[in-house]
């Protein structure tokens, strides 16, 4: 215990370590609000960087970047409708309509603390039930992460506005676009054309900063004359009454949160929007109603995805399986460094682990101490004249959409998304289900085949294994719960047993 | 006006010389054909931080997955011979030809270091019901079609090797595909799979730790890093015509690029090779050190594509035969 306390402590008794996790995390905050430029690249590029460094001070910098990355995706999405990461994409969803009123620096003060409550949380489930978590993320079958993926499908009916039909329609074209390219299991092509560039598919983040930035620069065109919205600055941390209110709402999505980036192939992102659907079915009667600005909606995803990072190292640190992309690095530069992540890790350099959980934490309060000083500054960003903010958010997207993979060919797929969205949104569509869609394509995908063919192609094989295994039945039940609450089934159901009972 | 042309090349000559005497005067591209935290991806990150400080410049990687590797083949392919994009790839693109995936292979590539050869090896979940190959041979055939192989597409290193293994005894096993060794691995741990063919370097430590039960070594010879499993040809001969095969990582420019510039990177990744740390991590790994360059380098590929695309043709797998791309017949 005494030892584990002394591992914990590394980073924050050497002034050097603890002054990288800073850094760190500072860097993270913006490279993680320029959509486009995502953790995972900035965290290989430092691996080549800190190659020639010891571990400690190599790992403290990438814990950093990691954990204000994560963040840092919730500031753009705020102020400008750009998710900076697709983690943030359900943060924009309420974070917007906020600023869009004025509220912009109580929104980001809250998503702070929020995220700070998550990252805490994520934090304290890899330091105490890591070896559990892991076991029973690595009992996901591929019938499990399909359902799953089923399960996400559904948030359509959270995201798609005043029309479900219109939603479906988005959620459908996003499976499409998810669909292009090499088929990942058998290298078909498929809606390539024989075109080279689109064996690769088209690429996530390009349709997501186009549906979100540009179309958004479009759409206030028609409002180019309009003065911009005075945002009041009086208000930036959360009063003690709001961050209580919130609170049981940010655990349990923060409880979504470490789960969901606990399994190996899925993360943040989803985890995010998980979080969102959730906060939107538990909270009876918000304020403001969801997509016009209810903090609820920007409290859920910020505290999941955060909390999803110290998921994704529960199976990295405990059996050397990566998470998510990041910690799939982090294995990478362990070898390097001449470690060996696997399940032998914990036993055979348990400092390790701690020093890890102990850089984390100081992360995550580096992240809160940035998080909130300059948020003044940034609110102004929302302050500048129309004719200036729309062209900067064009260049900000351009950018970001080459960031990518330096490939032109993304920037156009942004524009051409660009206008595509600008127009579902003049006919009322919402852009959130598209996204989702293509989120989600590949895992549905994947995972169904990967199912099917595990029971010989026999669909009677396949339900009977979901039937009889009871995270499979979980989830299944899940998904028709879910299913039956959105349809007018559950109204009928729910007045025949009122009727029962009185 | 014929000396001013003269004059001309000539000035562009003495203006392209220094920048070839120069190279490398930006960041160089490393593609990664497969994903992060895989063997390939390990292998190149850890050897190119070495070839870096070598080099003089920095290689700044990127992971591009796809199509079995065929994706990030068709990138570099795409891109200026100018040394400024690096193919890391693996052994995949040799079987492209056969397997349908393109008309492009390491014969458009110019090898600048093949570093090293990985170990094949059946691994199966710790509770499966069979301890050798000969039992996992006599379980497959008393339930047939029951038995899950870990696969990674068309011309993976699973596929070969059950190609291999087919062609001496039947096994009719179901195939799940999966998008890397890494994965089916995780997988295989948690039991959505029964068995994976696989390299040693990337199941070690899941061996070491009693996750993953190691069944059959596919080499000749016993390996120092797992001793006490036995080699596969011992067993059943037959198998000793296709061995030591294995996978490999190495190092590629497009065919075209400058001769000075292939020259550098060949010496720099030739003594990174050589590199104590990095050598330390290859044999840890379990995998065999190759650092092979120029015409060594050349015959260790068509030797390899010719065992293996015949390989894979024989056993079924295969959707042209290797005839069609004057593949000889080893």
């Amino acid at each position: 215990m005494m030892e584990s306390l002394q591992y914990f402590l590394i980073s924050w008794l050497d002034p050097q370590l603890l002054g990288l996790i800073a850094l760190g995390t500072f860097a993270g905050i913006y490279v993680g609000a320029i959509p486009g430029l995502s953790v995972t690249m900035a965290a290989s590029i430092l691996i080549s960087f800190t190659f020639t460094w010891d571990i400690y001070p190599a790992l403290s910098l990438i814990v950093g970047i990691y954990m204000g990355g994560v963040y840092g995706g919730s500031r753009t999405a705020i102020l400008l409708n750009i998710p900076g990461a697709p983690s943030a994409i359900a943060t924009a969803l309420d974070g917007y309509p906020l600023a869009q009123k004025g509220e912009a620096g109580e929104a980001i003060g809250l998503s702070t603390v929020m995220s700070f409550f998550g990252g805490a949380v994520g934090i304290a489930v890899l330091a105490i039930a890591a070896p559990t978590v892991s076991e029973f993320a690595l009992r996901f079958q591929p019938r499990d992460y399909m359902l799953l993926a089923i399960l996400g499908i559904l948030l359509v009916g959270s995201l798609s506005g005043e029309s479900l039909m219109k939603g479906v329609f988005a959620g459908a074209l996003g499976l499409l676009i998810g669909a292009v390219g090499l088929d990942p299991l058998t290298a078909q092509e498929r809606f390539t054309f024989g075109i080279i560039d689109l064996w690769g598919g088209i690429s996530f983040i390009a349709v997501m900063i186009g549906l979100f930035g540009i179309s958004e620069a479009l759409m206030q065109l028609h409002h180019i004359d309009k003065l911009a919205i005075k945002q009041a600055i009086s208000r930036i941390i959360p009063s003690w009454r709001a961050v209580r209110k919130f609170l049981p709402l940010s655990l349990q999505t923060s409880a979504i949160g470490v789960f969901i980036g606990a399994l190996p192939g899925t993360g943040g992102d989803i985890a995010a929007l998980m979080a969102y659907d959730h906060a939107k079915r538990v909270t009876k009667d918000p304020e403001v109603p969801f997509g016009h600005g209810a903090r609820e909606g920007l409290v859920a995803p910020e505290a999941a995805n955060n909390a999803a990072v110290g998921g994704a190292f529960i199976p990295m640190i405990t059996l050397g399986i990566p998470g998510d992309a990041v910690t799939a690095i982090i294995i990478g530069a362990m070898f390097i460094h001449g470690l060996n992540p696997g399940p032998m890790l914990m036993i055979d350099r348990p400092e390790m682990f701690w020093f890890i959980v102990g850089a984390l934490v100081a992360a995550n309060v580096f992240m809160l101490i940035f998080g909130l000083t300059g948020i003044r500054l940034f609110v102004k960003i929302v302050e500048l004249p129309r004719p200036v903010l729309i062209p900067l958010i064009l260049l900000l997207s351009i950018v970001g959409a080459y960031a990518v993979s330096n490939r032109l060919m993304d920037v156009y797929w942004a524009l051409g998304f660009g206008v595509f969205g600008y127009f579902l949104k003049l006919y009322g569509y919402q852009v959130g289900p598209v996204i989702l869609g293509v989120i989600l394509s590949r895992l549905i995908d994947e995972n169904w085949r990967r199912a099917i063919i595990s029971d010989r192609e026999d669909l009677g094989g396949l339900l009977w294994g979901t039937l009889s295994s009871p995270l499979s039945a979980v989830l299944l039940a899940s998904v028709i719960l879910i299913f039956v609450s959105q349809t007018p089934l559950w109204g009928m159901a729910g007045r025949g047993w009122r009727r029962l009972r009185g | 006006m014929k000396t001013r042309v003269l004059g001309a090349v000539a000035a562009l000559l003495m203006a392209a010389a220094p920048a070839i005497a120069e190279y490398p005067e930006k960041a160089i591209q490393g593609i990664i054909q497969w994903g992060a935290g895989g063997s390939t991806d390990v292998v190149m990150r850890s050897i190119t931080p070495h070839a870096e400080k070598l080099l003089g410049g920095s290689v700044v990687m990127q992971n591009m997955t796809g199509g079995v590797g065929a994706i990030a083949l068709k990138y570099v392919g795409a891109q200026a011979a100018d040394g400024y994009t690096l193919l890391m790839g693996a052994e995949n693109p040799q079987l492209y030809k056969v397997m349908g995936l393109g008309d492009s292979d390491y014969s458009d590539f110019i090898p600048i270091n093949l570093i090293a050869r990985g170990v094949p090896l059946l691994v199966a979940r710790p509770d499966a019901p069979y301890n050798s190959f000969a039992e996992l041979v006599a379980y497959v055939t008393a339930h047939p079609n029951e038995v899950k192989f870990g696969s990674t597409g068309p011309g993976g290193l699973p596929s070969v090797i059950t190609a291999m293994l087919t062609s001496e005894v039947a096994l009719p096993v179901i195939a799940v595909p999966y998008d890397g060794d890494g994965p089916a691995l995780t997988a295989l741990q948690g039991g959505a799979i029964d068995v994976m063919p696989a390299v040693l370097g990337l199941a070690i430590e899941g061996i070491r730790a009693g996750r993953l039960k190691a069944i059959a070594l596919v080499d000749t010879t016993p390996n120092a890093a797992l001793p006490g499993l036995a080699p596969i040809a011992e067993a059943y001969p037959a198998y000793a015509k296709y061995l030591p095969w294995g996978p490999f990582f190495g190092v590629f420019v497009k065919n075209g690029t400058p001769d000075a510039v292939v020259a550098k990177l060949q010496a720099a990744f030739g003594e990174a090779t050589q590199n104590p740390e990095f050598m330390a991590m290859i044999e840890g790994r379990g995998f065999s050190m190759l650092n092979l360059s120029g015409d060594d380098a050349r015959a260790f590929l068509t030797n390899w594509q010719k065992t293996t695309a015949w390989l894979v043709f024989d056993a079924g797998a295969a959707k042209f035969s290797p005839a069609d791309f004057g593949i000889e017949r080893p």
